[in-house]
């Protein structure tokens, strides 16, 4: 591996778009001090969020790069944070660092990660040590007394009891905290959740062990507790690790960029961070750049892409004194703007605040919580009645007979059945490119009877358009000089159609000419060569959708530009699903229905021209006739109706861009594959159930040992461990082998 | 008798040990990346010569 990597160092990752004051502001004292993390006279060393890493060739390339910049001394990647601490000589800028990396293709995310933010917190390891070493151990001398060879011996047994002891101080003191935690904050805000009846457990467990040892009676249950709560702490360990990979906590802010251009009253360019913009500065946003506040725009005319905003594929053309919108990309030339309201009040951080404030996701209970609260009363009314009934038969054993009932009902294996089943299949839809949001996601997939599609970009796919020619009398080569001049401009219509026609050859061209929103000009072998619209060619305008002129001579050829449809997405849902439970839901005109009627969706079920206030009202008209919806979108113009629907997907090109109201992000390529990864979905509320019903036939078991008051240390330390495993494997096994069946299929 | 007690020390100091262990590679970050490493071990070194 390490061969080919020195011959092609750069394989596999697309070098980034260069810009050498991009990163400026990083030398600003202020904004360098916020991610340097230790510095002296000769190194530096900062920790950088580099969202680009996705491979192990990744770390090769990152660890190596001292080779390729004697300055940088050292790089150490984190993967699983997709994260590079690096260590540089002080000669060399943070900028100049940050402008290497974007050069190799690993731009650095510097609204997300921020010095001291990425520690990591290993107190749950010491936790999980703990407890390993408490369980291992008891077990370990409680080995004779299993055999009931502690009666024959009672020195020895009161020996390995108070060992016990010492030994299981530390896990109750410090090892099942969080447990104590927890409950006690249900508890507080007067609910319940599953720690309450484990809590209770661990309490009971407890209790009765200490009164046995001290009394003398026995050695107690230390062993079943210190295993009950290392169990626990190794499902929290899997949990988190399904978590880990899947960051859904972005703030707004790092959709935007932390710092642009001010232009001060003496036309002297500065760098700022964004939070400092005030109304009425005048700013400086370039290329590509996104614009971090509504503004008024100075330059005579700019190109803004609005497609995160409202999900259209085409940039607009926006003229002098109109007002643009934070979120807007500009295309092309830099522009200048007068900013008009400050970033946190801006258009479109109220477009997410009020997606915020709607709670309906929050209504979706978890499902543990739930069972937690009926299980704590079933289990309170057995052991209230079985005491009743001891009362009858032996008052004395009432005590022992209780406590039995609280420990061996404790909801070990039902904790671990939800985080384990639901988990695996949030992996396992994450690995065929369905990222839910959290578990109780996977719950609501299952419930889903409708499904509305958004139309632009979601339907159709944005990156790839269908260009059809029209009156083509032109000649090979002709053509070629047109692709070449495309190639020149940066107006969206060009650069659909290079990338149409890739592989042309190249034609130098003299005197070209950009009339900026027109048209291109440029002259080749004496010929003029017109691309443009319809007015820049001098021609009359066709038709209403995207279009292109191109003339030579007396030759004039027109091009239609469409998106083109996502064909087998589309079946496949129209298929699943039936035609009667899907909608389109679309901003645009209604030019595409003949097009959607003809893929099969009803006509009673397409709408066009909404805003996306409409867009959330027709779903919530939905919801209201009883239907579970799920919706699929792309852009910050579906937030309302994304944050409305049972589930929201947002359909995503590239994984670094998503919609934060969105309840999981589908990669574009995975449409196709929807309907399969729902019936996951449905799967693994069937495998819940299963797993629920072992947990809860496994508590039964051990409940009616107890009831009858022969619960006895073995039984109890065998039982807990055996029920928990046999959860995780169940759960991961019957999970992984449907993810392989439908893949197959 | 006397030799249980004495294996059950041995047993129990045996665990602290690797209890220990876990400790000290916890704290010096031997769990915080569990894929880097993996991939780090195949890289290959350096040729020591120029000509190899």
């Amino acid at each position: 591996m390490g061969a080919f990597y020195q011959y092609e160092p750069m394989a596999g990752s697309k070098p980034g778009k260069e810009r050498a004051d991009q990163y400026a502001f990083l030398d600003l004292p202020e904004i360098r001090k916020r991610y340097v993390s230790f510095e002296n006279e000769q190194q530096v060393r900062v920790t950088l969020s580099l969202p680009a890493i996705h491979c192990s060739s990744c770390i090769y390339l990152l660890e190596n790069l001292p080779k390729l910049e004697a300055k940088v001394l050292r790089v150490q990647v984190h993967f699983a944070r997709k994260e590079a601490a690096v260590v540089f000589s002080s000669e060399f800028a943070l900028s100049e660092l940050a402008l290497l990396l974007n050069y190799i293709g690993y731009p650095p995310d510097f609204s997300k990660n921020e010095q001291g933010q990425s520690k990591q917190d290993r107190t749950f390891l010491f936790q999980l040590g703990i407890a390993g070493f408490a369980f291992g151990s008891i077990m370990l001398w409680s080995t004779p007394d299993y055999f009931g060879l502690g009666k024959e011996n009672p020195k020895f047994r009161d020996f390995t009891a108070l060992l016990s002891f010492l030994a299981s101080l530390p896990v109750l003191l410090f090892s099942a905290r969080p447990y104590f935690i927890s409950a006690y904050k249900a508890l507080r805000s007067k609910s319940i959740n599953l720690d309450v009846p484990i809590t209770l457990g661990i309490i009971a467990l407890y209790t009765q062990s200490v009164l046995q040892i001290f009394s003398g009676k026995g050695a107690g249950y230390m062993d079943s507790f210190a295993g009950f709560i290392f169990f626990l702490l190794i499902g929290k360990w899997f949990q988190n690790l399904t978590y880990a990979s899947l960051s859904f906590d972005r703030d707004f802010s790092s959709f935007f960029p932390v710092a642009i251009q001010r232009i001060g009253t003496d036309q002297s360019k500065e760098t700022v961070p964004v939070e400092q913009l005030q109304i009425g500065d005048l700013i400086e946003v370039r290329n590509e750049e996104i614009i971090p506040c509504d503004s008024e725009l100075l330059s005579e005319e700019a190109f803004i892409d609005y497609s995160f905003v409202t999900g259209e594929a085409l940039p607009i053309l926006i003229h002098k004194g109109a007002l643009v919108y934070a979120g807007g990309q500009v295309q092309g030339l830099s522009s200048r703007m007068l900013v008009k309201a400050s970033t946190n009040r801006s258009h479109l951080t109220q477009l997410w605040n009020e997606t915020k404030d709607k709670t309906p996701k929050n209504q979706l209970i978890r499902y543990q919580d739930r069972m937690a609260q009926y299980f704590l009363v079933i289990l309170l009314f057995i052991a209230a009645s079985s005491a009743i009934c001891w009362y009858w038969i032996d008052p004395s054993a009432i005590f022992r007979v209780v406590v039995a009932i609280l420990i061996v009902a404790c909801p070990c294996a039902l904790a671990l059945s939800a985080p384990f089943t639901l988990g695996n299949a949030m992996r396992v839809l994450g690995n065929a490119g369905l990222y839910l949001k959290n578990t109780s996601v996977v719950e609501a997939l299952t419930t889903i009877d409708t499904i509305v599609l958004d139309k632009t970009g979601t339907l159709t796919d944005p990156t790839s358009y269908k260009i059809s020619i029209q009156s083509n009398q032109l000649q090979e080569q002709e053509f070629e000089v047109f692709v070449n001049m495309a190639q020149q401009s940066t107006h969206p219509l060009s650069r659909a159609l290079a990338q149409a026609y890739p592989e042309t050859n190249i034609i130098e061209l003299s005197q070209i000419e950009e009339l900026k929103g027109q048209g291109i000009k440029a002259v080749y072998k004496q010929k003029t060569y017109l691309l443009g619209s319809a007015d820049f060619i001098g021609e009359k305008q066709l038709g209403k959708g995207s279009e292109l002129f191109m003339k030579v001579g007396t030759q004039i050829a027109h091009l239609v530009f469409t998106s083109s449809w996502r064909t087998d997405a589309i079946h496949a849902i129209l298929e699943q699903h039936g035609a009667a439970n899907c909608y389109v839901l679309s901003g645009d005109h209604n030019q595409d229905k003949a097009a959607l009627l003809q893929l099969g969706f009803l006509e009673s079920q397409l709408y066009f021209e909404l805003s996306p206030q409409q867009k959330a009202d027709q779903i919530q008209a939905l919801q209201k006739k009883g239907k579970q919806v799920l919706y699929i979108g792309d852009g910050l113009n579906d937030v309302g109706a994304l944050g409305c629907a049972e589930i929201g997907i947002a359909l995503s090109e590239d994984m670094f861009r998503f919609t934060p109201s969105s309840d999981a992000i589908l990669e574009a390529q995975a449409l196709k594959m929807l309907p399969q990864l729902l019936s996951i979905g449905r799967y693994a509320k069937r495998v819940l159930q299963i797993c629920l019903a072992f947990s809860l036939s496994y508590n039964i078991f051990g409940l009616s040992i107890a009831i009858s008051g022969q619960l006895t240390p073995l039984i109890a330390a065998i039982l807990m461990p055996i029920s928990s495993i046999t959860i995780v494997l169940l759960s991961t096994l019957l999970i992984q082998t449907k993810f392989k069946r439908t893949l197959k299929s | 008798m006397g030799i249980v007690y004495l294996m059950l020390i041995v047993s129990l100091c045996l665990a602290a040990l690797f209890l220990g262990f876990f400790f000290w590679a916890t704290k010096n970050g031997q769990f915080d990346d569990d894929y880097g490493p993996s991939v780090r071990v195949l890289f290959e070194d350096e040729p020591t010569t120029k000509d190899v």
